[in-house]
């Protein structure tokens, strides 16, 4: 990232203003960083801008909050129901008939009850019920606040905790990369699951207390810390390999040998050069982070029934997944749409905030 | 060397140490856990609990409880289930261990493969309709969860679709071991490979489209083309290199985790009596040597594995040459 | 007992309206004709073995049921398997629909009249039977079984053979057991005397069962895991891997000493294969993969399996339940008002269709199920109290949550975590939301579940379980299940969940228990008073009564379903 700060302190005539590369020569470099003469953040903003598909992304993405922030005015005027309440005996009205939302079989030996399907009618059942009779899509809507909230501040600790971690690790080396790696392979191998088990049964009465936070089975921040946490190795190591291997490119060697303290150092050159991989992990990690979640949420950590979230409808969609597959599929659909609109958004982010693209674009 | 290799080796074993202290801890600390109803069955008189908790052992402290049963693993390997009494849980983990591995290395052959070709592609077509498709399927990959696409082609090709040409090559679930039916044993696999690969792929082929991309805009790269040579060579013989670091680095925790049973739910969905299924039966019934020594071969192939890509870094980048 | 197929118990089922009930379901027709039932004479045994003996069968089931050992395991699982396996004194006809209820001499010659008041009973052991292994059955072997069931310290030996003269002395040190004066063994009479403490007119039952199996003498004095020992029945175990399979053959040595008893069976091999999740079973049985699937097909199979295979269906009724204790001992269901709430409030019907359908499942409202010596029809709760069910009373309980003062209080239903236990514990947790708590529902492995809903430690206040019967005894649901001796407070073995301890109703049972000694028809006119206070006093909520599903291939012929041990498995063939 571009600091002009940064400039006076790290540059000798050799040494690039900017982003510095790895093995690079300074040729191309100073020209166009500070084109215009604009602040590189408003640079930034514009040239995300100008990005179409970007800005598609990013609608998609309001679109998707906007939806999910109003789902319990959907739920009560539009689609007039309590997607919280099981309503196993309830009736609807389609064409003039009414039809029960849980029909038991009538065919052959009559075994089996099988919720109703997609109505495709926004009013009633848009699609389908669940095997609680509770209307699919507002508890989609309903779910995604959870989905979105615990991901993201999920993703945001992982990376925060992985950039900390990566950085230091690679960078200082020795006894402090051992302890750490180490540290690494322990969270690694860890077995969340039985982790996870316990955790369910010892809660199942009693919430913990750490200081004025009391951490119920229902609290969300228990999700958002194990699965944040569980995912450091992940993005710590690889981020631990870059900065080994920018380490000893030739800027970050002379910005040694001349005394630059390694926090600027950290801070100045080897931490820009590992945002592409945080950004790229992004999306990723919302993803595998709402998975992660839904597998919580069946051993009863975070959120709880009647409450949903979209790992826990899918749950739900396993046992109908015969006979009502899209009681899985909607909440399917929804991640992948959130992660692409992400990723999409995450590219455009990295081309908008870094300069090099500036070159990429000018010489094609 | 030597000694680095010496103090690498001590470390994995303390690492290894750490989590089954952990793990001894965290299934003592569970209410509910206490084997002794369970294993003297359901119903039976006090007297009978406490005959059963003096037999295994149960009334004694927890530190020699913890002693005994790592004695029972590492040195005398006669440690056996609670729940399947008699049943020793060291020959069940080899046992179930090549089924793992197979369903593993199977699944790694098609992701590497997979994603190198996607992410290569992808990347020297940037900005292209099939960088972005490919994307978007590697994406879709991603956001599956592996137990509903385990079920759905399970769905598809056993049940629904099983009487036609497409699918009717499927066999039976349930593993056929390569060394009596080498045919079987491909057959079997083939759609837990894809299972296990296909989300592999697409989070792998966006990770490396992402690093090959940022590579070509290297200088060493400017200067590869400078000097003439073409751009698929650039690409594969230059830009790959360096980008493959966070390749290795991310396969290498995944593959140890895998090896270590993390398919459990891949396995699971397909009946592969595999190490992941073992510790997914010894998860919901709590049982504790089998839970114990899982543990211990899951965190064996992690912290294997990373060391081993550790030592692959000096392999990928020159310019790292020490640790 | 529990369905829990770990650790627990099988399902014994009993009752004259058994067989009325089994009648109507709609495979009935199915399992009649030339094909079914086990024939009464042996030319049309001979000529059915020449027609189809032979063969494999391969069974499905999603994980083994733990011990091999008979004296031990406590699963219905494999209890079914045992049938086939080994062989005691006495043992129930194997023979469908009420018959099967009826207990036959077994390896002993005749059933024995009572002597003594009813406190001796003499058996003459059968000569010429054989073990597997090829040793003949000797009273050695008899007297050292019986002792054998307190040396391993069999989850009965406390509850079920207590009776036997010495057993006390066996509870206290099991390893020296001698059961002196109690199991007697005379070589030249070539007799087996047992003799009890006091009279028991369920003792014929309870020597029927695998736990009072007869083994051979130097059978090890511990658990034998899944080291196999030998038995007298027409099949044995080659071998079992609790992870992959259980596999019997044919018993070499095995001759039909009574065609009721232990009649010969038609496969020559069976593999009872684990590790497939129930919809892979299901599957399976589909593409004649496989024979049989033990686990219960899941919800969204049903449909299919009802219409499109239904002749490979079969369904039978069992006495056993569905219920909902609450903990009588801890707020808010320690006020019988609320208690009563919760019963009035629960829709039978809905949980009925979670669990699949009317043909599947009956709503109760009281203790003793249909059919069930003592039972007599009675429901309380319900929008027009009387006999039957017929929908809920919100309303009334509502008020009744009112007049407990405890509405706003937090309840946590505790469930197993299986697909049908779990939906079943949401729709409790709405209702109970609906009446004004602030409910929660919590799924835990079935394998710890049952334990931990027992133990007062973990402060359970609500919990859904099931109960399947040991024997047909009214004792075994209302004594078994909320007798002040079943409470033990601290304990993983506390069986009376609820809690529950009334004076006035545990004299009652004690007179009632005394009274089926002589007289069992009064003994059972006084259970069903019982089951109406217990009813009344609300410490549980009856929720259903389970019928069985059994999905069979297409080419499994003669399939016979004993009340007792559910399918018997060596009457079907393959071929």
């Amino acid at each position: 990232m571009t600091d002009e700060s940064a400039v006076g302190e790290t540059s000798t005539k050799d040494e690039p203003k900017s982003s510095p590369q790895p093995g690079a020569s300074d040729s191309g470099r100073r020209e166009g960083v500070h084109g215009g003469g604009q602040g590189p953040w408003i640079t930034a903003i514009r040239k995300l801008r100008s990005d179409g598909a970007a800005m598609a992304a990013l609608s998609l993405l309001l679109v998707i909050t906007a939806l999910c922030a109003a789902a319990p005015f959907y739920a009560e005027r539009i689609a007039h129901t309590d997607p919280f309440r099981s309503s196993l005996e309830a009736e609807i009205v389609i064409d003039g008939r009414a039809v029960p939302v849980l029909e038991p079989s009538t065919v052959g030996l009559g075994l089996g009850v099988t919720p109703i399907g997609p109505t495709w009618d926004p009013r009633a059942y848009l699609l389908g019920a669940d095997n609680q009779g509770r209307d699919v899509a507002a508890r989609l809507l309903y779910g995604g606040r959870n989905s979105l909230l615990i991901a993201s501040a999920a993703t945001v600790l992982c990376l925060l905790l992985s950039a900390v971690v990566g950085l230091t690790s690679g960078f200082f080396g020795g006894v402090v990369d051992q302890i750490l790696s180490r540290l690494m392979d322990v969270l690694w191998s860890f077995p969340i699951y039985l982790l996870a088990i316990s955790l369910s049964i010892v809660l199942i009465s009693k919430g913990f207390e750490i200081g004025p936070i009391s951490i119920t089975s229902g609290s969300l921040w228990l999700p958002i810390f194990i699965i944040g946490i569980v995912y450091v190795p992940y993005v710590a190591r690889p981020i631990r390999g870059q900065v080994l291997s920018l380490k000893e490119s030739e800027f970050v060697l002379a910005a040694i040998g001349l005394g630059v303290p390694s926090h600027r150092i950290l801070l100045r050159d080897i931490l820009p050069n590992v945002t592409t991989t945080l950004i790229v992990f992004i999306p990723l990690m919302m993803a595998l982070n709402m998975l992660t979640e839904s597998a919580l949420s069946f051993l009863s950590i975070g959120v709880q029934p009647p409450d949903a979230s979209w790992g826990t409808i899918i749950q739900d969609g396993q046992t109908l997944l015969y006979t009502r597959p899209m009681v899985a599929l909607a909440p399917g659909i929804a991640i992948v749409l959130t992660v692409l609109g992400l990723n999409v958004l995450g590219d455009g982010l990295r081309d908008a905030l870094d300069p090099r693209s500036k070159l990429r674009i000018g010489q094609g | 060397m030597i000694t680095a290799l010496i103090q690498r080796l001590a470390q994995m074993a303390f690492v290894m140490f750490g989590i089954s202290v952990v793990v001894f801890l965290i299934f003592f600390a569970t209410p509910g856990s206490d084997p002794a109803a369970r294993i003297a069955g359901r119903n039976a008189s006090q007297e009978t609990l406490a005959a059963v908790r003096k037999d295994f052992g149960l009334d004694r402290p927890l530190p020699i409880q913890y002693l005994g049963l790592m004695k029972r693993l590492f040195i005398s390997q006669d440690l056996t289930s609670f729940v399947n009494r008699g049943h020793k849980v060291i020959p069940a983990v080899l046992h179930a261990a090549p089924i793992t591995l197979s369903l593993v290395l199977g699944g790694a052959v098609l992701w590497v493969l997979g994603s190198i070709t996607i992410g290569v592609l992808a990347a020297a077509m940037r900005g292209s309709l099939i960088d972005r498709l490919l994307m978007v399927l590697g994406l879709i990959g991603i956001s599956m969860p592996v137990y509903w696409l385990g079920e759905m082609l399970n769905l598809v090709t056993q049940s629904r679709l099983h009487d036609t040409w497409m699918f009717s090559w499927v066999p039976p679930l349930g593993y056929k071991p390569l060394g009596t039916d080498p045919l079987g044993w491909f057959l079997t696999m083939i759609i837990p490979w894809i299972t296990l690969a296909v989300l592999y792929i697409g989070l792998y082929g966006r990770v490396l489209r992402a690093n090959l991309v940022e590579a070509l805009q290297e200088d060493y790269v400017r200067t590869a083309r400078s000097k003439g040579i073409s751009e698929s060579r650039v690409l594969i013989r230059h830009a790959l290199r360096t980008s493959l670091i966070t390749f290795v680095t991310m396969f290498g925790l995944d593959f140890g985790a895998l090896v270590g049973g993390a398919a459990l739910l891949t396995e699971v969905v397909f009946g592969l009596q595999g190490v992941g299924k073992l510790t997914y039966d010894a998860l919901q019934s709590l049982d504790l040597p089998v839970i114990m020594a899982t543990v211990m071969y899951a965190s064996f192939f992690v912290v294997g594995a990373n060391a081993l890509v550790d030592l692959t870094y000096v392999l990928l980048d020159p310019r790292v040459r020490r640790r | 007992m529990t369905r829990n197929r770990r650790l627990f118990g099988g399902a014994l089922c009993a009752g004259a309206m058994f067989g009325a009930l089994w009648a109507t379901s709609p495979a009935f027709a199915e399992s009649l004709g030339q094909d079914s039932a086990t024939p009464a004479n042996l030319t049309q045994v001979a000529d059915m073995q020449a027609g189809h003996r032979g063969g494999t069968m391969r069974l499905v089931a999603r994980s083994a049921a733990g011990t091999i050992d008979p004296h031990i395991n406590y699963t219905l699982q494999f209890w079914q398997v045992y049938q086939m396996l080994y062989d005691g004194l006495l043992g129930f006809k194997k023979a469908a629909g009420e018959e099967g209820f009826i207990v036959v001499p077994n390896l002993a010659e005749a059933l024995p009249e009572p002597q003594n008041g009813g406190k001796t009973y003499v058996f003459k052991l059968r000569k010429g039977v054989k073990f597997w292994d090829g040793r003949d059955v000797t009273l050695a072997d008899v007297v050292a079984s019986y002792r054998r069931i307190f040396k391993v310290s069999g989850p009965t030996s406390g509850t079920f053979y207590n009776g036997i003269v010495g057993a006390d002395k066996c509870l206290k040190s099991p390893a020296d057991c001698t059961l002196e004066g109690g199991v007697i063994g005379d070589e030249a009479a070539g007799t087996i005397t047992i003799n009890l403490v006091s009279p028991d007119p369920e003792f014929f039952y309870k020597i029927s069962v695998p736990h009072a199996a007869i083994l051979p003498a130097d059978a090890p004095a511990t658990d034998s895991g899944t080291t196999a020992i030998p038995g007298t029945g027409p099949y044995m175990i080659e071998s079992y891997d609790p992870n992959s399979q259980l596999k019997m053959v044919r018993n070499p040595y095995f001759k039909v000493w009574s065609e009721d008893a232990q009649p010969d069976g038609y496969v020559d091999e069976i593999d009872y294969d684990f590790g497939l999740t129930d919809e892979a079973e299901v599957t399976a049985v589909q593409n004649g993969e496989a024979d049989w699937m033990f686990d219960q097909p899941p919800t969204d199979r049903l449909g299919e399996i009802g219409s499109k295979y239904q002749k490979q269906v079969y369904i039978n009724t069992l006495t056993a339940w569905w219920y909902a204790p609450m903990n009588t001992n801890l707020a808010p269901f320690d006020n019988v008002k609320a208690r009563q709430a919760v019963n009035y409030a629960i829709d039978r019907k809905a949980l009925v269709n979670l669990f699949g359908g009317p043909v599947l499942a009956s709503p109760v409202c009281q203790v003793l199920p249909p059919g069930f010596p003592g039972h007599v029809d009675y429901c309380p709760y319900t929008k027009n109290p009387g006999t039957k069910w017929t929908a809920p009373d919100i309303e009334k309980a509502k008020m009744l949550v009112k007049e407990s003062g405890t509405a706003g209080q937090k309840v946590t239903v505790i469930v197993e975590d299986t697909a049908v236990a779990r939906s079943i514990g949401v729709y409790l947790q709405s209702v109970l939301n609906e009446l004004g708590y602030d409910a929660a529902m919590k799924a835990i492995s079935p394998n710890i579940q049952f334990t931990y809903i027992q133990n007062t430690k973990n402060q359970v206040q609500m919990s859904v379980s099931q109960w399947y019967q040991d024997y047909p005894a009214a004792s075994n649901f209302l004594h078994v299940l909320f007798s002040c001796d079943s409470f033990t407070p601290g304990s993983d073995s506390s069986v009376n969940i609820s809690g529950f301890c009334n004076k006035g109703v545990e004299a009652k049972m004690k007179k009632a228990l005394k009274l089926g000694i002589t007289d069992q028809v009064a003994a059972d006119k006084l259970w069903a008073e019982i089951d109406k206070e217990v009813t009344d006093l609300a410490p549980i909520a009856p929720l259903f009564t389970p019928k069985h599903i059994d999905f069979v291939s297409q080419r499994l012929g003669n399939f016979i379903f004993n009340a007792q041990f559910y399918w018997v498995m060596s009457q079907a063939w393959v071929k």
